[in-house]
C-alpha cells in the first residue's frame, strides 16, 4: 500500500504537541510523526519518540583507518627512499607520531561527518508533505500513513488548531 | 526531587534539588565530621614514621648536601604540587559562575592550610640548595656562575625571594579559607561547642550577613584569587627550575615550568574530586552533592590529561629532533635509560590511564568516574615528581657548575628513610587537611543556600528540563 | 542572555539573511577596493615568480622574512575559530551564538591564505606538489616526513578540511531556510545544498550531537596545528632563539589571542554594517573580552617563559640574539611596541566593564593585539637569523621590500573579500542557533527580583 504524508502547521508548541497526541489516538505510531522545526527544540518537548544514534561509531572507525593510513603513509614512504636526516632514524617514532595522530583526527573528523549525513538520512529527496513556513517558525507536524487515511489525519490536524495542512 | 521526563537519561542524581529542610540541617552536618578517628590515627602515625626518617636522614647526612634528600625533595614537590593549586581551583570556578562547583569550593579552600605544612617543609629545602657562584671551580668545564634563573645572581637570590614567595601562598590561601567560610562559621555557632564555638565567635562573630559585608567578601576573594592566580605559577616556576631544572647541567627547558602548572592543576582537581566523592558516598551528602560536579569537572581532568601529553611530547620532540648531545643525554637521562620506567608509569598515571577511563560517556556522567580517574592521575604526579626531582637530585653534584652533563647517572632507589619521608609528608597532609576538615564547615553552605535559589526543574512543553538562573 | 530580547522567527530570518536577500550600498565599493588589492598583490606574485626571489628583501642569512611571518599570523588568526565555536560549545555558553559562525568562516579563509604564503614563498610553486605529495612523481623520491615542514601541510590541510566540514554541516539548516526563502536559481543552488533537510527530531538531534563530537574532534586538531608550525622554528638548532620547548603551547595561546580579538573586531564590523545590534549585543563583546584577559595573561606567562630561558642558558649567541632584540635599533623599539600593543593596552582597555562594552575601545584594543601579534611573529623570527651562528661573516640585516607589503596587504585584502563574499551566499549568525537560544530563555523568580534563567538538557 502506498504511504502519503499529511502535514499540519501550528503556531505553537503545546498545540503541535497536542496534535501529536490526537493523531497517536488514531492508532498512528508514534514512529510515523516527526516535528518539523526551524529550530533545534530540547529533546522531548512535543513528547515524541526518542531518537536513538549510533553516531559515536563512526569517529572510532574513521580514527582507526586514518591511523593505519598515517603508519603507512610516513612508514612505507620513508622505506621506499631511505635517506637518513640528521642522523634521524629512517623509522622516527616522534616523527611519524605527529602525521599518524593527523591522519587519525582527519580519519575521525571525516567519518564523522559522513555519519552525521547517513544518520540524518541526507541527502533525501523530499516527497513528503513539506512547507516553506516551517522555516518562519511554525511548527510541522509530519504523520505517515497509509493511502486511504490521509484525509481522517488531515481532519485529526485542523481539528487540533493547525493554520494549514498539505497532503503529498 | 523531581524526576525527568525528558528523553535524555541522565545518571541517578545528576543534579540534586536540596529542600529547605536539608538546607537547614546542613550546618549542623557541615560542622560534624563523623567517624575520622581512624584516619587521623593513620596518618598521625604515617607523619611520626616520616619525621624519623627526617632526623635518620639529617643525623646521617646532614643539611648541606642535597644529594641524598632527592625523595624527600620529591615528596614535598607531590604534595604542593597537589594542594597550593586548589584554592585557585575554587576561585576560579567561581569566577566563571559554574553551578556544578557549590558542593566543592570549601573541599578546596581546606587545602590552604596544608600549604602551611607546605612551608614548613620548604625550610629545609632552602638550607641544601647548592650555591650559584662556583667560587672553588667545582666541574670539568666550570662556570663561573651556575645556570639558574637568577641570572646575574640580585641580592637575596634565591633564599629571600623564594622564601618570600612560598610564605605568600599560604598566607593569600588561608585568607581566602578564612573569608570564604566566615558565613558558614556564623550560621553554625549554635551547633558547636567547647573550642570551636570559641573560635568561630572570634572569627565570625562579627558576621551580620548585610549586603555590604556579602558584597566585600566576594570583591575581597576574588581580590585575592587575584593576586594568588599571579603569584603561584611564579612560585611553581621557582620551585621546578631552582630545585629540579637548574640541577641538571645543560637542562634548558621552558615548557618545564608550564608542566609542572598543569600537572597542579590536573592533581589538585583529582584530589578534590576524590575527595567530593567520598563525602558523596560515604559522608551522607547526596542531597548537597549530584553527579553533575563529576561530569563537568570530568571533561576539565580529561582535557588536562590530554594537555599533559601535548607538553610532554612538545618537550620530547624538541629535545629529540636536533641530535644534540646535552640534550640525548638529558632524554636519556629523564626518559628513555635511567628513569625509563618511572616515566612509563608517570605517563600511565597523568595521561594514558585516565585518558581510557574519561573518554566514555558514560563514565564521565558516572559519579565515580572522575574520582576513578583522579586516582591514577595523583600516582603519574608522584611518579613524575619522583623521576624529576630525585633525578635532579641525584644528577651529580660535580656537574651543576658544567655546560652539560656529560655521563647519563643511573636511576636512584629508595631507601628505608626515604619511604619513610616520602610516606610521612603525605600523611603530614592528610593529617592538616582532616584537622581542617574538623575545624571548618565542610560544605560551603552559603554557596550551596544559592544554587538552590537559581537551580530548579522548569517545564517547558511537553518535557521536564534543568532551569538554571543567572542572576550576574 | 540578559540582554537581549526574543524576535519573532520571521523577524531573525528577515534581519539574518539580509546580508544575502539585499545588498547595502557600501558592499560593492568594499568588495572593488578588496579586488583591486588583491589584483595588485597577485600581479606583484606572478612578477616575483618571473624575477625570482630576488626583488624581495630575502637574502643570506634571512631567508625567511615577511612570508613566514604572515604565514604564522594568519595561521594564528584561524585559531579564533575552534576556540570560540568547540570550546565555548563543550562550556554551554549561551554567548558563543552569535560568534560562532563568523569565527568559523574567518578560521577558512585565514588558513587557506595562510597556505599561499608557503607556497609564492618556495619561488617556484608548482614544485611544492612533488616536495609535499607522497607520490613518487620522479626518481623514486618520496617527502621527508621527518621534517617538520611535511608535519605542516598535513596539519593545515587536516585542520582546513575539518573546518570546512564543520562549517558545511552546520550550514545545512540554513542552507533550508535560504531554500525556503529564495526563488530561481538561488533557490535551486540552496535545494542542492540542503540536500533536503526537512528540520525533524532526529536530524536536529544530530545537529546538536554532532556539534559536539566534531568540536570535541576538532579541538586536538587546533592545538596540534599552530604547535606544528611553531616546531618549523623550535626544531632548528641553528637559530638560537628558535629552539626553545615552550614554543608550541606559546604559539597557541598567541594564536587564541589574535585570533580571538580578530573575530571581535569582525563582530563589531558585522553589527554596525549590517545593523544587528539585536544579535551581536554588548554584553558578547564584554564577555569575548572577559575570556582574553585570561588569555593574554596566559599568552604573557608564556612569553616571559621563553625570554627567561633564552637568557637562562647565558650561552653567548642566544644571549647576543636577546640582547639584539632588546637594545639595538629598530628591534628595541619593535619589541616595545609589540609588548605594549599585545599585552599591556589591551588589558588597560579591558580592565574596565564600562570600556568592555564601549566597541570603539575594543576595537582599538583587538587592532593593537594584531598588530602586536603580527610584530611578535616578526621579532621572533628575524634577529634569529640576522645573527645566525657560525657564519659570522654572512651576517646581515633584513630590510622587506615594497613587494612583500604589498603581497602582506594582499592577505588582507583576500581574507576580507572572501568574507564579503561568502556574506552574499550564506549568512555569517547562525539562524537556529539564535532562534534555539530565544527558545531556552526563561525566569525564575527570587523575591522581588525576576533573574533571567536557561533551560538546559544537559
Amino acid at each position: 500500500m502506498a504511504i502519503k504524508t499529511v502535514l499540519g502547521l501550528f503556531q505553537d508548541a503545546n498545540q503541535a504537541a497536542d496534535a501529536g497526541d490526537a493523531v497517536k489516538e488514531t492508532g498512528v505510531s508514534e514512529n510515523d510523526i516527526d516535528f518539523l522545526t526551524d529550530c533545534p527544540y530540547p529533546e522531548g518537548a512535543f513528547g515524541e519518540r526518542e531518537e536513538h544514534i549510533k553516531l559515536f561509531l563512526f569517529p572510532f572507525i574513521g580514527g582507526l583507518l586514518g591511523f593505519v593510513g598515517g603508519i603507512m603513509v610516513t612508514s612505507m614512504t620513508q622505506m621506499a627512499y631511505p635517506l637518513i636526516t640528521g642522523g634521524k632514524p629512517i623509522l622516527s617514532l616522534p616523527p611519524m607520531a605527529v602525521v599518524m595522530y593527523e591522519g587519525t583526527m582527519l580519519g575521525a573528523i571525516l567519518f564523522t561527518v559522513l555519519g552525521v549525513l547517513f544518520e540524518s538520512r541526507l541527502p533525501h529527496k523530499m516527497t513528503e508533505a513539506y512547507d516553506e513556513r516551517v522555516s518562519q517558525g511554525l511548527i510541522g507536524v509530519l504523520v505517515s500513513t497509509e493511502e486511504g487515511k490521509e484525509q481522517e489525519i488531515n481532519d485529526v490536524l485542523s481539528k487540533s488548531g493547525a493554520v494549514d495542512t498539505k497532503i503529498a | 526531587m523531581a524526576e525527568l521526563k525528558t528523553l535524555n537519561h541522565h545518571y541517578k542524581d545528576m543534579w540534586v534539588f536540596p529542600d529547605a529542610e536539608d538546607l537547614a540541617g546542613l550546618p549542623a552536618k557541615a560542622t560534624s565530621l563523623g567517624k575520622t578517628r581512624l584516619l587521623l590515627w593513620v596518618t598521625l602515625i604515617l607523619t611520626v614514621l616520616g619525621v624519623v626518617g627526617f632526623v635518620m636522614r639529617a643525623s646521617a647526612d646532614g643539611l648541606s648536601n642535597y644529594e641524598p634528600w632527592g625523595y624527600y625533595m620529591a615528596a614535598f614537590s607531590f604534595v604542593f604540587m597537589v594542594t597550593a593549586p586548589a584554592p585557585l581551583v575554587s576561585v576560579a570556578f567561581r569566577l566563571i559562575r559554574s553551578h556544578w562547583r557549590r558542593p566543592l569550593t570549601r573541599i578546596a579552600e581546606i587545602f590552604a592550610l596544608v600549604g602551611i605544612v607546605n612551608f614548613v617543609l620548604y625550610i629545609p629545602l632552602m638550607l641544601m640548595i647548592p650555591e650559584i657562584a662556583n667560587p672553588n671551580e667545582i666541574g670539568h668545564h666550570s662556570l663561573d656562575i651556575r645556570r639558574t634563573l637568577w641570572i646575574q645572581v640580585p641580592w637575596g637570590a634565591p633564599h629571600f625571594w623564594e622564601t618570600a614567595a612560598m610564605f605568600s601562598l599560604p598566607l593569600m590561601s588561608c585568607l581566602i579559607l578564612l573569608l570564604s567560610s566566615t558565613p558558614d562559621m556564623s550560621a553554625s555557632i549554635q551547633y558547636v561547642t567547647g573550642a570551636k564555638k570559641k573560635l568561630y565567635i572570634f572569627l565570625a562573630g562579627y558576621w551580620k550577613g548585610s549586603k555590604r559585608q556579602w558584597l566585600v567578601m566576594q570583591a575581597a576573594i576574588g581580590a585575592l584569587g587575584g593576586l594568588y592566580f599571579l603569584t603561584l605559577p611564579f612560585v611553581q616556576f621557582l620551585i621546578s627550575t631552582d630545585l629540579g631544572m637548574s640541577l641538571i647541567a645543560g637542562w634548558k627547558d621552558s615548557i618545564f615550568p608550564a608542566i609542572y602548572t598543569l600537572m597542579g592543576f590536573q592533581t589538585s582537581l583529582a584530589a578534590i574530586l576524590i575527595v567530593l566523592y567520598v563525602f558523596r558516598k560515604w559522608g551522607g551528602y547526596e542531597r548537597f552533592i549530584g553527579a553533575s560536579p563529576f561530569w563537568s569537572a570530568s571533561k576539565i581532568l580529561l582535557g588536562l590529561s590530554l594537555l599533559w601529553i601535548y607538553h610532554m611530547f612538545a618537550f620530547f620532540i624538541t629535545f629529540w629532533y636536533g641530535r644534540m648531545e646535552v640534550e640525548q643525554n638529558i632524554l636519556n637521562y629523564l626518559f628513555v635509560d635511567s628513569w625509563f620506567w618511572i616515566f612509563i608509569l608517570n605517563a600511565l598515571g597523568s595521561w594514558l590511564i585516565p585518558f581510557g577511563i574519561l573518554v566514555w560517556n558514560p563514565v564521565r556522567r558516572a559519579d565515580w568516574g572522575a574520582p576513578l580517574a583522579g586516582v591514577f592521575v595523583l600516582f603519574g604526579a608522584l611518579m613524575f615528581n619522583v623521576r624529576t626531582f630525585v633525578g635532579a637530585f641525584n644528577a651529580g653534584r660535580e656537574q651543576i657548575y658544567d655546560i652539560s652533563i656529560t655521563v647519563v647517572p643511573p636511576a636512584v632507589a629508595p631507601d628505608i628513610w626515604d619511604l619513610f619521608m616520602l610516606i610521612g609528608v603525605i600523611g603530614l597532609a592528610g593529617l592538616v587537611y582532616l584537622i581542617g576538615l574538623k575545624i571548618f564547615p565542610v560544605m560551603n553552605i552559603w554557596e550551596i543556600k544559592e544554587g538552590a535559589m537559581y537551580q530548579k526543574m522548569g517545564r517547558l512543553f511537553r518535557g521536564n528540563y534543568l532551569v538554571l538562573a543567572k542572576p550576574e | 542572555m540578559q540582554e537581549g530580547r526574543i524576535l519573532p522567527p520571521e523577524q531573525i530570518n528577515k534581519d539574518l539573511l539580509n546580508s544575502i536577500m539585499s545588498t547595502p550600498k557600501w558592499y560593492w565599493p568594499a568588495v572593488g577596493i578588496c579586488s583591486f588589492i588583491v589584483l595588485i598583490a597577485a600581479t606583484v606574485v606572478a612578477y616575483m615568480i618571473n624575477k625570482g626571489l630576488g626583488i624581495t628583501g630575502l637574502n643570506r642569512p634571512v631567508m625567511w622574512g615577511f612570508f613566514i611571518t604572515n604565514f604564522v599570523f594568519w595561521i594564528g588568526i584561524s585559531h579564533a575559530g575552534v576556540m570560540l565555536s568547540a570550546i565555548l560549545r563543550l562550556a554551554k555558553a549561551e554567548w558563543r551564538r552569535p560568534a560562532s559562525r563568523a569565527a568559523e568562516v574567518l578560521t577558512i579563509f585565514s588558513l587557506m591564505t595562510a597556505m599561499t604564503m608557503p607556497i609564492i614563498h618556495t619561488g617556484r610553486p608548482w614544485r611544492s606538489l612533488y616536495w609535499f605529495f607522497p607520490y613518487d612523481f620522479a626518481r623514486g623520491i618520496f617527502p621527508n616526513i621527518r621534517s617538520p615542514l611535511v608535519w605542516d601541510p598535513s596539519a593545515i590541510l587536516t585542520y582546513l578540511t575539518s573546518s570546512v566540514l564543520f562549517v558545511f554541516i552546520a550550514l545545512i539548516p540554513d542552507f533550508a531556510i535560504l531554500r525556503d526563502n529564495t526563488t530561481g536559481l538561488k533557490k535551486i543552488i540552496y535545494t542542492k545544498l540542503a540536500m533536503g533537510w526537512q528540520g525533524n527530531a532526529r536530524q536536529w538531534k544530530l545537529q546538536i550531537v554532532a556539534g559536539i563530537l566534531l568540536s570535541a574532534l576538532i579541538l586536538p586538531v587546533f592545538v596540534s596545528v599552530h604547535s606544528i608550525v611553531s616546531w618549523d622554528f623550535g626544531m632548528a638548532v641553528s637559530v638560537k632563539a628558535w629552539h626553545s620547548t615552550v614554543f608550541a603551547p606559546y604559539f597557541v595561546v598567541g594564536a587564541v589571542h589574535s585570533g580571538v580579538s580578530a573575530v571581535i573586531f569582525v563582530l563589531i564590523l558585522l553589527r554596525q554594517a549590517y545593523g544587528w545590534h539585536d544579535y551581536i549585543r554588548r554584553e558578547h563583546v564584554e564577555a569575548l573580552c572577559r575570556l582574553l584577559i585570561v588569555v593574554s595573561t596566559g599568552w604573557f606567562y608564556y612569553f616571559v617563559m621563553e625570554i627567561i630561558f633564552g637568557i637562562y642558558g647565558r650561552e653567548a649567541d642566544e644571549v647576543a640574539i636577546r640582547t639584539l632584540q632588546f637594545t639595538i635599533y629598530p628591534w628595541n623599539y619593535i619589541m616595545i611596541i609589540f609588548i605594549v600593543t599585545t599585552y599591556f593596552l589591551p588589558i588597560f582597555l579591558w580592565s574596565r566593564k564600562v570600556w568592555r562594552r564601549n566597541l570603539l575601545i575594543v576595537s582599538i584594543a583587538c587592532i593593537s593585539v594584531n598588530i602586536g601579534m603580527w610584530l611578535e611573529r616578526y621579532i621572533l623570527f628575524i634577529p634569529g637569523q640576522i645573527n645566525k651562528q657560525v657564519f659570522t661573516f654572512t651576517w646581515a640585516n633584513y630590510t622587506p621590500s615594497l613587494f612583500e607589503g604589498i603581497i602582506v596587504l594582499g592577505t588582507f585584502a583576500l581574507v576580507t573579500l572572501l568574507l564579503l563574499l561568502f556574506s552574499k551566499v550564506m549568512p555569517l549568525i547562525p539562524l537556529y542557533d539564535i532562534k534555539e537560544g530565544d527558545i531556552l530563555k526563561t525566569e525564575v523568580q527570587i523575591g522581588r527580583r525576576t533573574v533571567p534563567a536557561t533551560f538546559r538538557e544537559d
